[in-house]
């Protein structure tokens, strides 16, 4: 664990950043960090209800037969920002979709990994880890050795079956902020100043990811 | 599949088009409109000739219907740009740029190029600063370790442009670092 420098401030989320702003943060962030990272259940559910109301708005002026010129331009101006967001949504989703198939089975034996998703997405992990769990076992582990029948042996000579995030890999991060010292994989250490853009390895910076100091980009 | 295969490993540059539309823009109004709440916040009024500030991809809309015309930010100018091609050129380091001025200088390009001063000496201004900018980025792969690159001034769309290249170099280098050849096996 990288040292955090005493009386480092607070998570810093800046105040005028928007529920959209956060989600395209989050959405990025996602989409480049090899693991995981914590659901935005509250923040996702805000959106959603934003969009049903805007929805339903353009629903009710739509089948108003005064609605002026003037007034379509908005409707379509309101509907246009209507699938930007649903865009983003969904793309978000089906990201952390994605690598919970990848590793479905991984999270059904590591705790850790579980609190960082919804109910509906552990339901989800478990019931993919099951299936395809079935499925090797039918198609190939039965008819092998007892000792190698398991998804789970740890045979000397094997990469291991089981799908792990790999933490090591390179992602770049862009500082919001000024940032408390972090050690870098050769032992050298470094404090990153706001705007500061760098490529190192995942799990030096994942806790800043995760306090909001940085954003992959 | 939750996700096709090409986006996986990187965003695509429509995709930081999108994030990019979202910053905010002048415009000149053709058409008036009452202030409205959008889920990204409220814009307007818009009351012509009076400009109005209003996020990138609602001026595209608005644009196309030829009911704005778009004010250019304050960086897309030739004189801007040329002071920051001639630093390019001159300096070793990357010259500072909005971070996401390759996505916003081709959207205006494309749809509001008549709003624009000299569009074709804008469009080979930021393709020799691309070019020069692009060749820094390949000198910065000689500095390249196993544990940390620092990259000031780098934009998203450039990002976006080395990423897979040196995410897997970097991979390669740290592999290399972790697990060393034995020496024996390094003979021929």
């Amino acid at each position: 664990m990288p040292a955090i420098r005493r009386g480092s401030p607070p998570p810093f989320i800046p105040d005028d950043e928007t529920p959209l702003e956060k989600l395209t943060r989050h959405w990025m962030n996602e989409r480049h960090a090899p693991d995981i990272l914590p659901a935005q259940e509250d923040l996702l559910g805000t959106l959603l209800d934003h969009l049903r109301r805007q929805s339903e708005v353009v629903q009710l002026l739509r089948g108003d037969p005064s609605t002026s010129e003037e007034e379509h331009i908005r409707i379509v101006l309101v509907q246009t920002e209507i699938e930007r967001v649903k865009f983003i949504v969904r793309s978000y989703v089906r990201t952390r979709l994605f690598k919970i198939e990848k590793y479905a089975r991984f999270i059904t034996t590591n705790a850790e990994i579980q609190t960082r998703l919804t109910a509906a997405e552990r339901d989800h992990a478990s019931r993919h880890a099951k299936i395809t769990d079935r499925h090797f076992h039918f198609s190939v582990l039965q008819s092998l050795p007892e000792t190698q029948s398991h998804l789970d042996d740890t045979a000397i000579f094997m990469p291991p079956m089981i799908t792990e995030p790999d933490n090591s890999i390179p992602v770049f991060v862009h500082a919001l902020q000024n940032c408390p010292k972090i050690t870098l994989p050769d032992g050298t250490s470094l404090e990153m100043e706001k705007g500061h853009i760098s490529l190192t390895s995942y799990n030096v910076v994942q806790h800043l990811v995760a306090r909001g100091e940085v954003e992959l980009v | 599949m939750a996700l096709p295969q090409s986006l996986r490993t990187s965003v695509t540059p429509p995709e930081l088009e999108l994030i990019a539309s979202q910053q905010l823009i002048e415009i000149v109004p053709l058409i008036s409109m009452e202030r409205t709440a959008f889920i990204s916040g409220a814009y307007g009024p818009l009351r012509p000739p009076n400009k109005a500030k209003i996020p990138l991809w609602m001026a595209v809309n608005l644009k196309l219907k030829k009911k704005c015309h778009i004010i250019a930010p304050e960086w897309l100018n030739i004189d801007y740009l040329q002071e920051r091609l001639t630093r390019e050129t001159t300096e070793p380091a990357f010259s500072d740029l909005p971070f996401r001025f390759a996505e916003i200088s081709k959207v205006l390009l494309d749809v509001a190029s008549d709003d624009l001063d000299n569009p074709d000496k804008l469009r080979s201004l930021l393709k020799d600063l691309r070019e020069a900018r692009q060749a820094k980025s390949r000198e910065g792969l000689r500095e390249l370790d196993h544990s940390e690159l620092s990259l000031p001034n780098l934009c998203s769309m450039e990002i976006n442009e080395i990423r897979p290249f040196f995410v897997q170099s970097m991979n390669v280098l740290s592999q290399i670092v972790r697990n060393p050849i034995p020496e024996p096996m390094m003979r021929p």
